[in-house]
C-alpha cells in the first residue's frame, strides 16, 4: 500500500499525531490534513480529471477519516488507511455520475484541468523545447485517461501513479487479482489507441 | 482478441513482474511475433511516461482554505455531537423549550412589545394601545394588545402560539444585534428584578450558545 510521506527527523509521528487527534485535537489533526493533502489530492485528481470536485472529494476524506478516527486501530499506516477512504470516496462518486448518464469522460470535463506534472515538484532547468514537449506530452496523457471508464481509471492510478502491487489494487478495489490484471491490459490497450502517435514513432 | 493468460503475461512483462526465466521465454516469441513485441514495447515505453507524467502528489489549490474549511466543518461534527449527547439531561435539557419555534415567535413579538412600552410608556393609564410593527415567521400566529386597567398593565395576546411554561419567570427581553453580521445576534432575558437569567448567543458557525449567566 502507499508509504506515508517522509517526514523530517524532529517532525511529529503520524500515530503521535493520530493519538492526539483521536482525543479532540483539531490542531494535531491540522497537520496531518497538511501533511497528506497533496497526495490525496493528487489521487483525487487522477481520478475524477476535474480540479474543484477532486478538491470536494479530497476534503471529503479528510472529513470521513476525522469520523471515523476512533475506529482506526493502528493496525496499518495512517496514510495507507486515509488513501483507502479517499479511494473509496472519489470510486463512489464516479459510479454515480456514472449511474446518473453523465459519465462519458470526455474532453468537456477536463477543460479546468492542468497539464500534468505542472504541480510536481521541479525537475530542474529542461530546454524550453524539451519543456514544452514534456507539457504536450502530459497533456495527451491526461485526456487520453480522462476518456478511460472509471474501472481502467481505476487501475492506472491505482498501478502508475501509486505504484499499488496487484494484489494490493484487488483488495482495495475489490476484485479478483486476474480482474485487475484484465483491466491493467485493456486500460493499456485504450491509453495506446490514444497515444499511438507519440510512442510508435518513438520506437 | 488475447487468451487472459497472454493479457496477464503482457502485463507482467511491463511492469517488471516476470522472473528471469519467464522474461526470457516471453521475449523469446518477439523474434517470431513482431506484433506482440511493437505492442509490448509500446506500452511499456507509455506505461513509463505515464509514471514520469502523473506526480503521486500535487499542490492543492487554495491549501489554507482548505484545511480551514476541514476545521469549520469538524467542530460543526463535535458540536453536533455534543448537543446530541446532552440532549435530555441537565441544564440543556431544560432549556429545549428555547430552541422550538414557538420560542423564536414569542421572543419576535416580545421585541414588538419591549419597543412598544419604550416608546408609548403608559403613564397616563390610557385605554388604548397600538401595536406599532411586529413579526412572525408563522402567520398563523397573530398580535394583539389592549390596556388592562384592574392590573394596569399592556396585555399582549399572541394568538396561535403554544403556551410558553408558566415556571418560566422571563419579564424582559433583550436583542443586540452585531453591528457586522445583522443576522448574528445574542438575546438576553430577565427576571422580574431585572436580573439576566439567560443568554443566547450564536458562535462563529451560527450555532446556539446558551449560557446560565
Amino acid at each position: 500500500m502507499p508509504a506515508s510521506a517522509s517526514t523530517d527527523p524532529g517532525e511529529v509521528s503520524d500515530l503521535d499525531l493520530v493519538k492526539r487527534s483521536q482525543t479532540g485535537d483539531t490542531r494535531a489533526f491540522d497537520v496531518l490534513v497538511t501533511r497528506y493533502r497533496g497526495r490525496i489530492y493528487a489521487m483525487t485528481y487522477h481520478l475524477i480529471q476535474n480540479e474543484t470536485e477532486a478538491w470536494d472529494l479530497a476534503q471529503e476524506a479528510f472529513i470521513k477519516a476525522w469520523r471515523a478516527l476512533p475506529t482506526f486501530k493502528h493496525d496499518a499506516g495512517f496514510y495507507t488507511w486515509l488513501y483507502r477512504i479517499a479511494h473509496n470516496v472519489s470510486y463512489d462518486w464516479l459510479r454515480k455520475k456514472k449511474i446518473q448518464g453523465d459519465g462519458e469522460f470526455d474532453d468537456e470535463r477536463t477543460e479546468h484541468r492542468i497539464a500534468a506534472g505542472a504541480e510536481a515538484a521541479p525537475r530542474g532547468d529542461l530546454a524550453p523545447d524539451t519543456a514544452l514537449r514534456n507539457a504536450e506530452l502530459g497533456q495527451r496523457i491526461q485526456e487520453a485517461i480522462a476518456k478511460l471508464s472509471p474501472e481502467h481509471r481505476q487501475v492506472i492510478v491505482l498501478r502508475e501513479v501509486e505504484g499499488l502491487a496487484y494484489e494490493e489494487i484487488a483488495a482495495l478495489i475489490p476484485c479478483s487479482l486476474g480482474t485487475v490484471m484484465s483491466r491493467l491490459f485493456y486500460a493499456r490497450k485504450k491509453l495506446q489507441e490514444q497515444l499511438h502517435d507519440v510512442y510508435e514513432t518513438s520506437l | 482478441m488475447k487468451h487472459p493468460s497472454e493479457e496477464h503475461d503482457l502485463v507482467r512483462w511491463i511492469d517488471g513482474e516476470m522472473n528471469e526465466a519467464e522474461r526470457a521465454t516471453f521475449e523469446e516469441r518477439f523474434k517470431h511475433e513482431p506484433a506482440l513485441a511493437t505492442e509490448a514495447r509500446t506500452m511499456r515505453a507509455m506505461s513509463a511516461s505515464l509514471r514520469a507524467h502523473l506526480p503521486a502528489e500535487m499542490r492543492v489549490p487554495h491549501a489554507d482554505y482548505f484545511n480551514t474549511q476541514i476545521e469549520v466543518r469538524i467542530t460543526q461534527i463535535a458540536l453536533d455531537e455534543a448537543r446530541a449527547k446532552q440532549g435530555g439531561t441537565g441544564w440543556s435539557a431544560a432549556l429545549q423549550w428555547l430552541r422550538q419555534p414557538w420560542f423564536a415567535l414569542a421572543g419576535t413579538a416580545a421585541l414588538a412589545v419591549v419597543g412598544f412600552v419604550l416608546l408609548y410608556p403608559d403613564t397616563n393609564g390610557a385605554s388604548e394601545s397600538v401595536i406599532l410593527s411586529s413579526f412572525a415567521p408563522n402567520t398563523h400566529v397573530q398580535a394583539r394588545t389592549y390596556h388592562d386597567s384592574g392590573a394596569e398593565a399592556t396585555v399582549l395576546m399572541l394568538d396561535g402560539l403554544d403556551a410558553v411554561p408558566a415556571e418560566r419567570k422571563v419579564s424582559g427581553i433583550n436583542i443586540q444585534r452585531s453591528e457586522v453580521e445583522p443576522e448574528l445576534a445574542s438575546t438576553t432575558m430577565f427576571n422580574g428584578q431585572g436580573t439576566a437569567v439567560l443568554m443566547i448567543s450564536r458562535d462563529a458557525l451560527g450555532n446556539h450558545l446558551i449560557s446560565p449567566h
